[in-house]
């Protein structure tokens, strides 16, 4: 190119796009060339323990949804959708129960939200073991607890049917402040004319909560769904410091399944399969709830 | 007459109503503070108690006896302080890289003009949708042939760019009017300038909300350094307090009174940044997803 | 659009993959596996110069030793720091057996932070081996004349891989049951020498209350590791990895018969089966010191851990067996992985030959429950000695010659873990045996014959 024939207005657009560059070539490497490589790995039998590798066809697909990795499939698909419909109950109900109860515009009940915002910020590894402790069978404090009702000590990490419910209520403990200050924000930004018309055609508490703030909250609602919804289909690190994805892979949650894959069993060939997966199942999500949202929810305008 | 009693009653009745109501919202909230609080204050009070202490069959509320070496013993023995070291390097890097590629990608995307765009902004917002949860095999792999696993470059380089920031910012750039960067333009200011001395200043508050964001999601990440820094040398204090629970809480040891000190530790830079922000940090999820 | 959208993809990814290149020094290799290793074993010269440590080396040494062994790991370090000047060792904890299994192989594929020497598990030696990871010793032992020979046979060979010597035998143990000596005198119970004798024994050693629930279990069988119940399969023909090693014998008629009757004794509250959870371990070992298990059956390493902690005398008896009363190897070995540059190498030979040596050993032996692992030990005036000291170990000294090299295989981690989950679940939450067994098998099939 000659030097003449270069105008300012394109000087100014290579000098725009020159700063959006660096972050361009960032994802590029780090976010869209993994998943091109992951199809790759899948392809192939390698296994980090052997030293060499080659290309195998469909056979990890095959062992995927017709073999052996099925049935370990299907279950951390429903373990991570249970967890994801307790993490959702917690975030939305609760964090309306909750927004409802810390609904007073004083100081004290603001500093009383800020704390119970608070665990939002602690470490979830911190809270973790802090749970751990906690829920531990012989010395932890909620089972003296119980036994002071006359209830006998429960293995809450030990027994399949109480694990997952461990590893919620760590997640509640954590989230449910975050759903009542999103309700919170979004409750002050409803009228007062709505409730003194409805007043006045003598509408009770209940009828008020139903007829006006949940409605007028559905935009709210929607959005912490979503986002809580593909939050908790990554749950990991809960899990990983509380049960291991046991007892016996009862609380196997999807990114446990393909980290196991890869950093304990090391088949890097299998966990690409599964991450590929996983990537198409956030896709169907997102664009699934994407679509949802840009449908039927009112707002106040 | 009768009408102004009337009227006269339903407001006491409606003072009444708020009265009962203002005492269950009180109570209320003082059960579910207790309950929010426990871990919190049951963390603290393990973390000073002897280990007889927090194996006796009836725990106590209060310790005995204040064993403040439980610290001392976590940041030594459990090797804390190197783990503190490599958590503040490690969220600097995360900071400083997100920050800067942030803004000017957020200036581009919102003030600047080039062809394509809008295909390069799809390409940021669809990078939103793929976590390192799913990218994770390949990027360890590479970091690993570069030689940077168990080193800062590994733990930072594949979160140095963040799709959130950049969306972000990008939307609150869009906010502002571009008269002033005709006008600032026409002072003579370059990109650089545009963006140090009109486009941050004015979205001070923004900026600072997912910065902080950032440094706690940074501070507190867990599933990449735990692939890329299994090692002592490159350890982070989440991935170290986990650690610190197998070594001193295993199968065959119960410190667990030094591992809610190391729990204490992990969590006490952002607890404090929490309370000293809190006007930012209360809204700084919900705002920054709202928008 | 979309056409345009997916070209603008590729030139950023190519882009971005050429930038990523240079800006992070790659050799250019895209898959971690592609590199290939140059194995220094063909070329190992003989001359014993090339192994001597001669300048000042700081080195790693990796264990799974927890911290009621820090003591003796301590001192076992200091003292060789200080028998000599050029090398220093640092010793650290790396977690579980699984853990440090996790660690060490992530380390060698990323071919970064690699200790210079580091105990593994016995199981493991067939999968470092096969994966090239560990440094072949027969050139070490052959060019600076390292004496072998003195191992226990069985323990030497439990640390090769098709007949390389890819480590040395360091802190070995076997399976025991441990029985309260005191309870079993005064109730006159006879041990199970068979496994034919196990339900008369099972009923005997068992106490219930009123109620039907139980106060003594007669024994515990740890079902945390496979390795614990896994030589009541092996003494009674059960081929855990058939001769094709591509297929297990799991699911076949005897090992449902075996698992059945481990599920009823469960059942009958005879014991109770400890799950795979962290804390599984010391909540047998508390019953046991309680008095709420008359036996249980635990490593031999743990037997000073025991005696400290209990007021009655512990005895050890050797597992009831059937066809074969065998046993197995159990503890760790050292190695050297072999991604370590030469003069980290040579220092950790050094460290190697004293962790393994006789001294060192007898220390453990003495200060643990781990055993002597020399012929001039075991067959020798000095085993009279030692079992003085610790009379208990008389059923192991009688029975030497039946402890077993572990089975080697690469997918022999997988089985495990399937092998201990599955029977986990089908023992506490129930179900069907044979059905439960043959899924059992069909997976570990699957992982055999793929790995």
């Amino acid at each position: 190119m000659k030097e003449k024939q270069i105008n300012p207005r394109k000087i100014s657009a290579i000098k725009d796009f020159c700063c959006v560059v660096p972050a361009l070539i960032f994802l590029a490497v780090f976010t869209y060339y993994p998943i091109v490589e992951l199809f790759r790995i899948s392809l192939t039998d390698w296994n980090l323990l052997n030293d060499t590798w080659n290309y195998v066809g469909l056979k990890n697909w095959k062992w995927l949804f017709a073999g052996s990795g099925t049935k370990y499939l299907w279950n951390s698909l429903r373990v991570t959708i249970l967890y994801s419909i307790g993490e959702l109950s917690i975030t939305l109900i609760g964090g309306m129960i909750f927004a409802l109860i810390f609904n007073r515009m004083t100081n004290s009940f603001a500093a009383m939200r800020a704390v119970v915002f608070m665990p939002k910020y602690v470490a979830m590894s911190s809270a973790a073991v802090v749970f751990l402790w906690i829920l531990n069978t012989d010395s932890g404090i909620l089972n003296y607890i119980l036994s002071v009702f006359g209830i006998s000590a429960v293995d809450w990490l030990g027994d399949r049917n109480t694990a997952l419910i461990s590893v919620l209520m760590l997640t509640g403990w954590r989230c449910i402040g975050y759903g009542m200050m999103v309700y919170l924000s979004a409750m002050m930004g409803i009228s007062t004319d709505y409730y003194e018309a409805a007043s006045l055609d003598g509408a009770n508490g209940i009828q008020k909560f139903f007829k006006i703030t949940l409605p007028m909250l559905s935009p709210t609602t929607l959005f912490l769904f979503v986002t809580t919804f593909l939050s908790s289909m990554k749950v990991f690190q809960s899990v990983d410091i509380l049960t291991q994805g046991g007892p016996y892979r009862s609380t196997e949650v999807f990114v446990y399944n393909i980290y196991r894959y890869a950093m304990v069993d090391f088949r890097m060939d299998r966990a690409s399969t599964v991450g590929i997966f996983f990537f198409f199942l956030l896709l169907i999500i997102t664009v699934a709830t994407m679509k949802i949202s840009s449908g039927n929810v009112t707002y106040d305008s | 007459m009768s009408k102004a009693m009337s009227q006269n009653e339903r407001n006491e009745a409606a003072k009444r109503n708020r009265k009962i109501k203002a005492a269950a919202q009180w109570i209320l909230a003082i059960i579910v503070m207790i309950i929010v609080v426990f871990p919190i204050y049951w963390m603290l009070i393990s973390s000073v108690k002897s280990q007889e202490e927090i194996l006796l069959a009836i725990p106590t509320l209060w310790p005995k006896e204040f064993h403040f070496e439980n610290y001392t013993n976590v940041l030594n023995r459990g090797n804390f302080a190197k783990y503190y070291y490599n958590t503040i390097v490690m969220t600097a890097g995360i900071l400083v890289s997100q920050v800067v590629t942030g803004v000017f990608a957020g200036y581009g995307f919102s003030k600047g003009k080039f062809k394509g765009q809008g295909l390069c902004f799809i390409i940021v917002l669809g990078a939103l949708m793929i976590p390192i949860q799913v990218t994770f095999i390949p990027i360890y792999i590479m970091m690993a042939n570069w030689g940077m696993s168990d080193t800062f470059m590994g733990l930072i380089l594949p979160v140095a760019v963040s799709p959130y920031f950049i969306f972000m910012l990008r939307q609150n750039f869009m906010a502002i009017d571009d008269s002033y960067i005709e006008a600032a333009r026409m002072d003579g200011l370059g990109r650089v300038g545009i963006i140090t001395q009109i486009l941050a200043p004015m979205c001070k508050s923004a900026l600072f909300t997912v910065i902080l964001v950032t440094f706690t999601d940074g501070w507190n990440s867990y599933f990449w350094p735990k692939i890329i820094a299994m090692n002592e040398k490159r350890r982070v204090l989440t991935i170290g307090l986990a650690y610190l629970q197998n070594t001193f809480a295993g199968q065959e040891t119960m410190n667990n009174h030094e591992v809610m000190a190391g729990a204490v530790l992990a969590v006490m830079p952002v607890i404090i940044l929490f309370f000293i922000f809190q006007k930012y940090m209360l809204t700084g999820y919900s705002k920054a997803a709202m928008k | 659009m979309r056409r345009r959208m997916a070209l603008v993809l590729a030139a950023a990814m190519a882009a971005g993959t050429l930038a990523g290149c240079s800006g992070g020094g790659s050799t250019g290799a895209a898959g971690g596996a592609a590199k290939t290793e140059a194995p220094a074993e063909n070329a190992a010269p003989a001359d014993p110069s090339y192994y001597e440590v001669t300048e000042p080396i700081t080195i790693k040494w990796w264990h799974a030793l927890e911290d009621q062994y820090s003591g003796i790991v301590d001192q076992v370090v200091t003292d060789f720091n200080n028998s000599q000047d050029l090398i220093t060792v640092e010793a650290e904890y790396i977690g579980s057996y699984s853990k440090l299994n996790e660690a060490l192989v992530a380390a060698h594929a990323a071919g970064t932070g690699l200790p210079a020497i580091t105990v593994a598990n016995t199981p493991y030696v067939a999968e470092y081996g096969a994966g090239g990871l560990t440094e072949n010793l027969d050139p070490y032992i052959k060019a600076t004349g390292y004496d072998v020979e003195d191992f226990g046979n069985g323990m030497l060979e439990a640390a090769k891989y098709n007949g390389t010597q890819v480590s040395l035998p360091f802190l070995i143990s076997t399976q025991i049951m441990y029985y309260n000596k005191d309870k079993v005198d005064e109730m006159g119970i006879t041990l199970p020498e068979t496994w034919a004798d196990m339900d008369a024994f099972m009923e005997a050693g068992t106490v219930k209350a009123a109620d039907g629930s139980t106060e003594m279990y007669a024994t515990i069988i740890p079902g945390w590791d496979q390795w614990y119940f896994e030589t009541f399969y092996l003494n009674q023909g059960v081929k855990i990895i058939n001769d094709d090693q591509v297929s297990t014998d799991l699911g076949g008629e005897k090992a449902i018969e075996i698992a059945s009757k481990i599920k009823e004794w469960c059942d009958n509250g005879y014991t109770y089966w400890t799950g795979t959870a962290d804390d599984a371990s010391s909540n047998m070992r508390q019953n046991f010191i309680s008095g709420k298990a008359l036996s249980v059956v635990h490593t031999t390493s743990l037997y000073n851990n025991y005696v400290d902690q209990v007021d009655f005398e512990v005895g050890m008896h050797w597992l009831p067996g059937a066809e074969t009363k065998n046993q197995e190897i159990g503890g760790c070995v050292v190695l050297i992985p072999s991604k370590n540059d030469q003069a980290t190498k040579n220092a950790a030979w050094q460290f190697m030959q004293y962790l393994v040596g006789k001294d060192v050993n007898m220390t453990w032996a003495e200060g643990t429950g781990y055993m002597p692992t020399r012929k001039s030990v075991l067959e020798t005036e000095e085993g009279k000695a030692f079992l003085e000291k610790k009379p208990a170990f008389q059923p192991i000294f009688d029975n030497l010659d039946l402890i077993n090299p572990r089975i080697q295989h690469k997918g022999w981690s997988q089985l495990a873990t399937i092998w201990k989950n599955s029977m986990a679940e089908l023992i506490m939450e129930g179900g069907d045996v044979q059905e439960a067994m043959e899924m059992m098998a069909d997976e570990i099939n699957d992982v055999l014959g793929d790995a």
